[in-house]
């Protein structure tokens, strides 16, 4: 446009008093007016998105927490590893390992009422196949400085989990939420509900009925230990959060 | 079909008795009057089964069974022996195509009863394919309909289209006067009276009259008051206004009322651009550098916009950003220059029509570049081209004509008549002929674009060189000891962000469909 030249030589004329300096003050008018956004022949929500995760690997360091977990230890560490296929679903690997021991709880029934759970097998380590539907990506801004990213997902899991004695197939199913610190690091949350056949780690105290029991009303039934199969097994539900930090490569 | 049949048994009555009786007598109430029929001798009919065939066709218009009517007709019609009667038949046979809603074979026969200058069917040819033409929008068909037509002698419901066609033709011939007049004649309740009020005021911007164009614009807001906010002639209103008052230079009321313009509406892309020239006119540079910044999204990535990445580096020459500056002009040679390039080389090897319209083609009814067609052109200018105001009216036509022949091929028994296979090749070659027309608004589009960009290149340079030279005495101030200027963000209250209960976020580089048109440059300006 050829008015551009004239601009150009307005500009000598203009430069230091078109533009006072002064504080900013946003005009009402140029607020927004609505709350419709505009129209393109493509509506996708975002572009140029800052977390890109379309055909990248990601791996991930977490500590996991049993809620529900009574006897055995609620701590576990995990690894895990995912490949995004797109921007919308990721596909992984997830490896636990239980810490040994039990639990708080089940050390407070010891003390208190001689219940040793020890003896009862525990859960060792997990393997699972985990598929992420990314249902929505985000920004939020809390102190107004700065904006993080963030990923909801929900989790499908499909995989085993060993015990002292076995090892037990199990699903899970749970959401997560992705925190990105920035265009890699993120702080990962996952909630997961895990369902599996497991052993009853409760074991009626019934002299003699256990090998190497003494047949005794005095016997105690702590020693010496029951083996594995005394203890039944059921179905039984764990919730988990795992918090843990991911990098996208 | 109340008029048709009333036609075709006036007609019937008139052929058949031309075809035997030069002279016949006619019973008006009681009265008995002679009546002449002046007509050709028709010493050419002598065949009683060929009398035999028309009557039956007469016939079987008359009943409503308009495809064999119309296939009979079209055999006679070529008949030496019909060569006086041929206009009746041939505006016959058009109004039954018409009918059967074969609109483009139809104006091909009142075309030709034109032609025979038959001073009985002149008229009401001129009639028919000024509806018919109307109708497909052939804009050949129109005008030469309209440069035929005698408004006194067209019938009163039609006599809206007319004047709004008259209209447009002066106001491409940039007879904005007569075109005014012209649309002024259309009447409020017409369906053409919308579009007429536009136009209208666009007569009166192209005359330099922003007053009354802002007059007639408001009238046209107030018809369509009851509309949905997103109704289009509402949207055009408002833009039209904002648009005269930046004719008008009252750069404030046109910001005004560009916000006005709807946001989920198509038109906004345009309201937004066009406002930041009126911001920027109005000296409003941290407003413009907002605008700028929706603009120069990735949403627009396919939008041809390169004058606005210029004014975004003037802005920013006014406010003393050159490092801005640089990014931003850079930002416009590395998107444009190759676009530049891609045109030209287009432009120089090809010459053909044809070839433009297969170029052009690509591009139709993709929303977004496909990655696996092999464009010869850059996408945003394909896509710019087809929303061409004339580009978009001539597909429009050609769509109507391909689903004409569409209707045609799959007719069964029509499709291999003799009127089928005719309409066959009439169509095939009005659509080819349309493609090649469009291929040359294409080459002359193009045209223009390679000229614009040419011209921008050379005023970027430009810009490039006083950048350069601001650049130098600033840093020349500099060295002199004096105040450095401000930086962005250097001094923004923490309550600035938060004014009126508005969210504000830093911008970290992503684009929310729901923030575009939201930024606010925040930056202050550079300048001593």
């Amino acid at each position: 446009m050829r008015k551009i030249f004239c601009y150009l030589a307005a500009l000598l004329l203009f430069s230091t008093t078109a533009y006072p300096k002064e504080m900013i003050q946003l005009p009402t008018e140029e607020l927004a007016r609505e709350s419709v956004s505009p129209v393109f022949d493509i509506n996708d929500s975002v572009r140029n998105r800052n977390i890109v995760t379309k055909e990248k690997f990601e791996g991930a360091i977490f500590y996991g927490w049993a809620l529900t977990e009574p006897i055995a230890n609620v701590s576990k560490l995990g690894v895990s590893g995912y490949y995004h296929r797109n921007e919308d679903d990721a596909y992984g690997l997830i490896f636990m390992k239980n810490f040994s021991g039990v639990s708080h709880y089940a050390k407070q029934l010891n003390d208190q009422y001689k219940l040793d759970f020890t003896r009862a097998p525990m859960p060792e380590a997990s393997l699972f196949f985990d598929y992420n539907l990314k249902a929505f990506y985000g920004k939020m801004s809390i102190s107004k400085n700065t904006v993080t990213n963030y990923h909801f997902f929900g989790s499908l899991a499909g995989g085993m989990i060993k015990y002292s004695n076995k090892t037990y197939p199990a699903i899970a199913a749970g959401l997560g939420q992705k925190f990105y610190y920035d265009k890699k690091f993120s702080f990962r949350f996952d909630f997961r509900v895990f369902l599996n056949q497991a052993p009853i780690p409760f074991l009626k105290c019934e002299p003699g009925k256990h090998e190497g029991i003494k047949n005794s009303a005095t016997d105690s039934c702590n020693e010496p230990a029951p083996s594995y199969s005394d203890f039944s097994e059921r179905l039984t539900i764990t919730s988990v959060i795992d918090i843990g930090v991911s990098y996208l490569f | 079909m109340k008029n048709l049949t009333l036609l075709f048994t006036l007609s019937f009555a008139l052929v058949f008795t031309q075809s035997f009786e030069a002279d016949a007598y006619t019973k008006t109430g009681a009265k008995t009057t002679r009546k002449v029929i002046r007509t050709q001798p028709t010493s050419g009919i002598r065949d009683s089964s060929l009398k035999q065939q028309l009557s039956n066709a007469l016939a079987l218009a008359q009943s409503g069974q308009y495809q064999p009517a119309a296939q009979s007709l079209f055999n006679l019609v070529r008949r030496k022996e019909f060569e006086s009667e041929r206009p009746q038949i041939k505006y016959i046979l058009g109004k039954m195509l018409v009918a059967m809603n074969y609109s483009q074979v139809a104006a091909y026969q009142f075309v030709d009863v034109i032609r025979s200058d038959n001073n009985r069917y002149l008229k009401k040819a001129i009639e028919e394919l000024s509806i018919v033409a109307d109708g497909l929008g052939d804009d050949t068909l129109l005008n030469y309909a309209v440069s035929k037509v005698d408004v006194n002698d067209f019938p009163e419901k039609n006599k809206d289209m007319i004047y709004f066609r008259i209209g447009e033709i002066k106001l491409k011939n940039k007879k904005f006067e007569d075109a005014a007049q012209a649309f002024n004649r259309v009447n409020v309740g017409s369906s053409y009276n919308n579009q007429a009020l536009y136009l209208k005021a666009l007569s009166y911007l192209e005359m330099n009259k922003p007053d009354p164009a802002i007059s007639v614009f408001q009238q046209l807001l107030d018809h369509r008051k009851n509309n949905g906010i997103t109704d289009t002639n509402r949207v055009s209103a408002l833009i039209g206004i904002a648009r005269a008052l930046y004719q008008k230079q009252d750069w404030d009321s046109s910001i005004e009322a560009y916000s006005n313009v709807p946001r989920d509406h198509f038109y906004w892309h345009d309201a937004l651009f066009e406002q930041s020239w009126a911001m920027f006119r109005g000296a409003r540079f941290r407003s413009a550098l907002s605008n700028f910044q929706s603009l120069h999204s990735a949403y627009y990535e396919d939008f041809y916009i390169p004058e606005s990445l210029l004014l975004r580096a003037i802005v920013y020459l006014y406010v003393c950003k050159y490092d801005e500056m640089e990014k931003v002009l850079s930002l416009y040679n590395s998107i444009y220059e190759p676009v530049r390039l891609k045109i030209s080389s287009f432009l120089n090897s090809n010459t053909e029509p044809g070839s433009y319209y297969v170029e052009f083609e690509k591009a139709l009814g993709l929303k977004k570049k496909d990655e696996g067609v092999l464009y010869k052109l850059p996408y945003m200018v394909l896509k710019n081209l087809r929303e061409e105001g004339d580009v978009k009216r001539s597909l429009n036509y050609l769509k109507k004509i391909q689903e004409e022949k569409n209707r045609i091929e799959t007719s069964g028994s029509f499709r291999v008549s003799g009127l089928g296979q005719y309409s066959v090749r009439v169509l095939n070659t009005r659509i080819k002929n349309t493609k090649i027309l469009i291929g040359e608004m294409v080459k002359v589009h193009l045209q223009n674009m390679s000229d614009e960009l040419k011209d921008l290149s050379e005023q970027a340079s430009f810009i490039n060189y006083e950048r350069l030279s601001s650049k130098k005495d600033s840093a020349k101030k500099k060295i002199a000891g004096k105040d450095l200027p401000q930086m962005i963000d250097s001094n923004i209250d923490r309550e600035f962000y938060v004014q009126n209960g508005f969210e504000f976020y830093p911008f970290k580089g992503e684009f929310w469909l729901d923030e575009i048109g939201n930024y606010h440059y925040l930056g202050t300006q550079s300048c001593e």
